[in-house]
């Protein structure tokens, strides 16, 4: 193996402290990558007890885990998180470092690309790799154009986009090496001051994590719209999603948006009520497996992508849809 | 107070997919048949700083950086008629948005930030609606060696610091940091107001300064990091719908819960 071209799988944590499974679908693509280059796979997981997530990610296909274990990491700081990474790329030298393409990337993968004077490649759907070189892909101009990228700099940065890859599994397998390091980091240096955080209550499933979403668009017509959507969404267990007029409407909380500059989602089953299926929008759910339209305008653009579809007006259609499925389902 | 908003003109982002017209021989995307804009998070970040003026009001000052090939007078005099004091467009061929990455990009902003001369709060916006590369922001700061509080949803000046609401995954956190500082803004932060007509026609009388990379001394794409290889046409996903339907509305969406499960898709 060659040390120099190792990929560095950045792993983060969920708010309950188990990898993100789109960190985990930057090991399947790490995994791809460092085999195309004959390389290490390295990942590396930053928190604070993350003695169970390292447990579970040491089995799912890396040459070798790095921990920074510290409670100054147990939340997202960019002051404390920065230098912790740059300590991890130090040790690690790689060639490549991938992370997801999340709300804490879009502030972390900036930062450390700017300390390692490298390039950045952000919200990549996939990467080919050649002689030449390895590209990697981004949608651009609202997904209505792909450009391919490589880099003049080391090491490559580039954050994938959820649904890009099939998330690693965990393998019954001895397990990767785990390599503690350690970091000295102050709180009393720390420029930006956090003064509170709010934290919403979580109501039902989330969107990252459940396999069935119920999202409605401009077309539920309102709050009560959506009270509708989320009885189907406990008929079916799933969680609520949006595109983003209901959210600038105030009809649902911010967090509930789907597409390029929201949530980027993977479900089994995507159900989309009132949306038209703008790009955008599609940039956020269009790796879900089956995706069920209901949308009174034929010509919609959803019914393009969609594999089932119910022409027609949602506020007579989801009713009747929730009834059966009430009956049907175990 | 000085505040500086960095704002891109990009070619309208809804426009139907047909508009983005790929030119392999130039690696370009010219967009046809739309009209240009100002981009989205850009607006939500100068809404964000006519917020801290409708408060402060006359001892801010916003001034408008925008960086581009052409620089449309028309597109960005908007920014001007909601209530910018001043526009600074930097102008030529070297500021192609196709030939420079976002570190060569920031490096531009800074340069003409500097030859502007006095700030102290910078606000950019998340991300463009064309390149989507969200980096900017943070670039910035770096380079001029001042704190970045990035996906912000709420920015308010409080005497020598900035307090900033900043979206996390699950709610938001209060932050705050001393100015000068550059603030990112999310589309959270609040759509731009409208201008009047009296606001539109005073507009065109308020300052603009045209500068080209010589005025700045910017070097070009000597900077870029990244090295763009093609632009190609994505692959649409192609279900192939099957359309459920009954003789009631009502009637479909029952089939549709069958149907659904008959298919062991739920
Ligand atoms: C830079 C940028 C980023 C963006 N990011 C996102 C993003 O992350 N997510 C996102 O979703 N959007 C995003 N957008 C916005 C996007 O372009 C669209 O404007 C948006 O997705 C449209 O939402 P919609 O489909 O709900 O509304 P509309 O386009 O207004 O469509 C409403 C649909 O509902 C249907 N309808 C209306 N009434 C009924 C009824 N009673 N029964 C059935 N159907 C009905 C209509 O036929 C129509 O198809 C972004 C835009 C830009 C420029």
């Amino acid at each position: 193996m060659n040390r120099d071209s190792a990929v560095l799988v950045f792993l983060e944590l969920g708010s309950d402290n188990a990898v993100l499974p789109v960190s985990l679908e930057c090991i399947t693509a790490g995994r791809k990558l460092a085999d195309a280059l004959q390389g290490w796979l390295f990942g590396l997981i930053m928190g604070s007890s993350v003695g169970g997530a390292a447990d579970h990610a040491r089995h799912c296909g890396l040459d070798r885990l790095y921990t920074l274990d510290c409670p100054l990491l147990g939340v997202y700081h960019p002051e404390t998180y920065c230098p912790a990474f740059l300590r991890a790329c130090d040790e690690t030298n790689p060639h490549f470092i991938l992370m997801g393409d999340t709300l804490a990337s879009a502030d972390l993968a900036p930062r450390a690309a700017f300390a390692l004077d490298t390039g950045l490649i952000t919200d990549c759907v996939g990467f080919e790799a050649d002689r030449s070189g390895v590209c990697f892909i981004k949608p651009v101009y609202s997904s209505n154009v792909m450009a391919a990228y490589t880099m003049k700099t080391k090491p490559y940065l580039v954050t994938i986009r959820s649904g890009t890859e099939d998330p690693a599994q965990r393998q019954h397998d001895k397990g990767a090496e785990v390599v503690a390091l350690a970091v000295e980091i102050g709180e009393s240096t720390l420029m930006v001051e956090v003064l509170e955080r709010v934290l919403d209550e979580q109501e039902g499933p989330r969107l990252t994590s459940s396999s069935i979403i119920v999202s409605g668009g401009r077309g539920v017509g309102g709050p009560e719209g959506f009270a509708v959507l989320r009885e189907l969404a406990r008929v079916l267990n799933a969680a609520v999603g949006a595109s983003r007029p209901p959210v600038d409407l105030g009809w649902v909380p911010p967090k509930a948006q789907v597409g390029q500059t929201g949530e980027k989602v993977g479900p089994s089953v995507y159900v989309a009520i009132g949306i038209s299926g703008a790009t955008q929008h599609l940039a956020g759910m269009s790796a879900s497996r089956t995706i069920v339209a209901i949308n009174k305008d034929p010509a919609a653009n959803i019914f393009k992508v969609a594999d089932y579809g119910v022409v027609g007006n949602q506020e007579q259609v989801v009713p009747a849809f929730t009834e059966v499925l009430k009956e049907i389902l175990p | 107070m000085n505040i500086i908003v960095c704002i891109k003109q990009v070619p309208d982002p809804e426009g139907p997919q047909e508009c983005f017209l790929i030119k392999p021989e130039t690696m370009r995307v010219e967009p046809r048949g739309i009209p240009p804009v100002l981009s989205l998070f850009d607006e939500n970040a100068l809404e964000a700083a006519l917020r801290i003026k409708d408060v402060y009001k006359d001892e801010v000052k916003i001034t408008v950086v925008s960086i581009g090939k052409k620089i449309s007078n028309a597109v960005l005099q908007k920014a001007l008629a909601v209530g910018a004091d001043e526009l600074v467009k930097v102008e030529g061929e070297t500021f192609d948005s196709a030939c420079l990455d976002s570190f060569a990009t920031a490096t531009a902003i800074v340069a003409s930030i500097r030859k502007l001369g006095a700030y102290d709060l910078i606000l950019a916006g998340r991300q463009s609606a064309d390149c989507n590369a969200g980096q900017v922001g943070i670039f910035l700061a770096g380079l001029l060696g001042i704190p970045a509080v990035t996906l912000a949803r709420k920015v308010v000046v409080q005497g020598a610091h900035v307090v900033v609401e900043r979206l996390l995954s699950s709610g938001y956190e209060k932050v705050r940091t001393l100015l000068p500082a550059v603030v990112i803004v999310s589309n959270e932060a609040g759509e731009m107001r409208y201008p009047t007509m009296i606001q539109r026609m005073e507009a065109k009388k308020k300052p603009v300064k045209t500068w080209d990379a010589q005025d700045i001394g910017f070097e070009g794409a000597t900077l870029n990091r990244l090295v763009l290889r093609r632009f190609f046409a994505p692959e649409m996903r192609q279900g192939q719908c099957r359309l459920i339907d009954g003789e009631t509305l009502a009637e479909a969406g029952r089939n549709l819960a069958q149907r659904l499960r008959r298919d062991g898709v739920i």
